[in-house]
Order: C-alpha cells, then sequence, then structure tokens
C-alpha cells in the first residue's frame, strides 16, 4: 500500500513536475483573474526561443530610449521574483501602462491595463483613474489628496520602453508617495525571455 | 541635380554613422570605450528590423532560477545606462573594472567592450583570488586582514538574469571583505546587452 503510493507519487512527480520552475522549489505561483486562479510558470518546452516581436533588438528612437534603471529615487525597481510575490499576494494593483493596442496582444496575467496617458493630463479619465487608487479630490476640486492610496506596481515593453515610467512621473508630480510607487523594468520583454506565461487578456465588457 | 542627390546622399549617411536612428538614451547615441587598449565605438544595432538569435534568444533555461533584484545590501543594481556611464567615467579613467563572470569560451566568443574576463569559478582557487584582489587595490596586511580603502569600483555581469555567478561571486567577495559600496551588478548581463543590440567585442 505505502510503496504503491510512493511509486504513484514518484510517477505524478515526473509527469508532472517542472522542470524549468521559477527558482528552485518554486515550480509555479497562482494569481486571481476575475475570480479564477491562473498558473504562472516558465517554458516547459526544450530548445525554446523567443522569436515574437519582443526579439526585436532596436527600436527606432524617437520614441525609444533604453530607460534608467530607477525612474526616481525612492522609487523601488523589481525583478521577476519581486512582481510575482507582488502579485500572487495582492500586495496592491499591478498596472500595465501600455496603450491599449499593446495590452490586448499580450500581457502579464492579472495586470490592469490603464495607458499612461490616463495619468498624464487633467481629464475626466484622470479623475477617474486616480479616485479608483485611492486619490480624494479636495473641496476645490484643484488637488489630490493620495493620504490613503493604493500600493502600485507598473511595468511596459521593457528596457526601451517609456510608458510605464511617464505614467510614474506624472503620479510623482501630483504628489503620489514614492514607496507606494513600484517600477518592474524588465517588462513584457524580460518576462518572455525567461519563458514566463503571459495571457491575452479577454475584452472587458 | 547631381550635387543635390550626392548632398543628400552624404547627410543621410553621415546621419546613420552617428548611430541616431536607433539611441542609447535621447542625448547619447554612442559612446568610446576601451577594450584591451583600442577604442571601441559602442552604440546600438540600427537595423530597426534585426531580432536576436541564437544561444540568448532561448527561453528554456532548465535548472536556472530567476536571481532576485538585489543581492546584498549597498550593492547596486544597475541597468545599461549606468553601466555605460561606469564604462566611461571609471572603466575609460582606469579607476574602475568590468568584469565579465561567464566562462572562457563564452567570453572569447563575445564580450561587452571593455570587460575583463574572470570565470566564476576561479573563486575557489585561493591563489587567483589573492591576486585579483591585489589588482583592484586591496592590501592584504601582515595580520591578514585586508586593507580596501583605495580599492576601485567593480561592475560583475553574467549571463543574465537566470544566472546565479554574479550574485555567488559578488557574495563571496563581500565575505572577503570587499566593500559593497564598490560593487555595482549589472543583472540584465549579456542576454539584455545581446538583446537591447548593443555592440559587442570578441576576444
Amino acid at each position: 500500500m505505502t510503496i504503491k503510493f510512493i511509486i504513484f507519487l514518484l510517477v505524478s512527480t515526473l509527469i508532472y513536475a517542472n522542470k524549468v520552475e521559477i527558482v528552485k522549489g518554486l515550480p509555479f505561483v497562482t494569481v486571481e483573474i476575475d475570480g479564477k486562479m491562473f498558473k504562472i510558470e516558465r517554458n516547459q518546452v526544450k530548445d525554446s526561443y523567443l522569436t515574437n516581436t519582443f526579439a526585436l533588438t532596436s527600436r527606432p528612437s524617437p520614441p525609444f530610449f533604453i530607460e534608467p534603471f530607477s525612474v526616481s529615487e525612492g522609487i523601488e525597481t523589481y525583478g521577476e521574483l519581486e512582481v510575482l510575490d507582488f502579485i500572487s499576494k495582492k500586495k496592491g494593483l499591478f498596472i500595465d501602462a501600455r496603450l491599449s493596442n499593446w495590452y490586448k496582444r499580450s500581457a502579464i496575467p492579472s495586470a490592469l491595463n490603464i495607458p499612461f496617458k490616463h495619468f498624464l493630463y487633467e481629464s475626466d479619465e484622470q479623475i477617474k483613474v486616480f479616485k479608483k487608487l485611492g486619490g480624494v479630490l479636495n473641496k476645490s476640486q484643484d488637488e489630490w489628496n493620495f493620504k490613503h492610496v493604493k500600493m502600485l506596481l507598473f511595468y511596459c515593453n521593457g528596457a526601451w520602453c517609456g510608458q510605464s515610467p511617464t505614467a510614474i512621473n506624472a503620479l510623482l508630480e501630483n504628489g503620489y508617495p514614492k514607496e507606494k510607487l513600484k517600477y518592474y523594468r524588465g517588462g513584457m520583454q524580460s518576462w518572455q525571455l525567461l519563458g514566463l506565461t503571459t495571457i491575452v487578456p479577454k475584452e472587458k465588457k | 541635380m547631381r550635387i543635390i542627390l550626392l548632398a543628400l546622399i552624404y547627410t543621410l549617411s553621415s546621419y546613420a554613422g552617428q548611430f541616431n536612428k536607433v539611441r542609447i538614451t535621447p542625448e547619447i547615441s554612442y559612446i568610446y570605450v576601451y577594450h584591451k587598449g583600442k577604442a571601441v565605438k559602442v552604440h546600438r544595432i540600427q537595423d530597426t528590423k534585426n531580432k536576436l538569435t541564437g544561444e540568448y534568444a532561448k527561453t528554456y533555461r532548465p535548472n536556472k532560477d530567476i536571481q532576485p533584484i538585489k543581492i546584498a545590501k549597498d550593492v547596486k543594481t544597475i541597468g545599461e545606462v549606468e553601466l555605460l556611464r561606469f564604462m566611461k567615467k571609471k572603466v575609460n579613467k582606469k579607476r574602475g573594472i568590468l568584469v565579465d563572470l561567464r566562462t572562457k569560451k563564452e567570453y572569447k566568443e563575445e564580450s561587452i567592450p571593455s570587460a575583463v574576463n574572470i570565470p566564476s569559478k576561479i573563486i575557489t582557487n585561493k591563489v587567483k583570488v589573492e591576486k585579483i584582489l591585489k589588482i583592484l587595490g586591496a592590501v592584504r596586511l601582515p595580520d591578514g586582514s585586508l586593507d580596501t580603502s583605495k580599492v576601485l569600483g567593480v561592475a560583475f555581469y553574467c549571463n543574465g538574469l537566470w544566472s546565479k555567478k554574479s550574485s555567488s561571486f559578488i557574495k563571496k567577495f563581500l565575505e572577503m571583505g570587499y566593500p559593497a559600496d564598490k560593487i555595482l551588478y549589472y543583472r540584465g548581463g549579456f542576454q539584455m546587452w545581446k538583446i537591447l543590440g548593443f555592440t559587442t567585442v570578441t576576444n
């Protein structure tokens, strides 16, 4: 009985275990998307290569330049492990700051798309977004109170993409607290180079 | 007409020569660094259709843990812009060293310009480590302790986000007493350098 059980365990491990783990002992991480649990893991298919548009080395400047490692002093830059920890433990809002045509093609699971333009200019969109983040407009409607806002983690296409740094800078200018802003600089490009799961987000109605 | 055409071609070619089409930052399109005594122009590939292929485009990396963003307190993790600044301000002036921790074979094939090769496995060789520390400006005192007051800044890199060579090596270096604020970690490593289309050299 016990031997059978051990054999069963061994076989099932052989069949189901991820050969490529995120880190040793952590084969995958689960995140929640629309109330359902979703698994993020690394590519298990031998000899896979990045061949889509994220393999492109040279995006034209402008608008594309290499972004500094840090957006601004006091704003933490995250790597993939820190991103996975943030989204699996739901430490705050995980924001894809790219224009929606990028996001619709593929994105990091559980990310919410708020294009950087919505942070930039005073508009109804900006008011909607800032309120969603926990901001409160004062009585004269000209200043934001960001005392009780959410923790935000931003990403975009990668080291050559300025969309999430632009969004972060816009929030800073409006007085959003630095310690509530995080930046995943590697973005879509590093994510896919590591063979991490991406999704094509469902259209929201 | 012909003169106008020639002038146009000349303008276009000189424009291309400045590597302006695909720049590094809004201000910088290339920098010069010294690699083994020779000046090398470091810029990005200008062909906007170019894709990374081969070993560094691989996404299947069994037994290669994703590395954390930070190795140790006070050891700064940097990206390409900061690395280039280090190369220009420190390495070019012999006030800093860029170290490639990959294997000798990998380094020979292709490396970041201005980098020297210290294969990470050397860390177990006490004689060689002692030599390296000396080159970096550390002085072994008679009582066995290490005077690191005049050491050079060192930037380390290895294969990329999934390679632990830098983190293992840097941790050992810290244990030996090398000051953390003199160490930089280019986490993106050779893979990110390649996928951003930066100039490489063969050794």
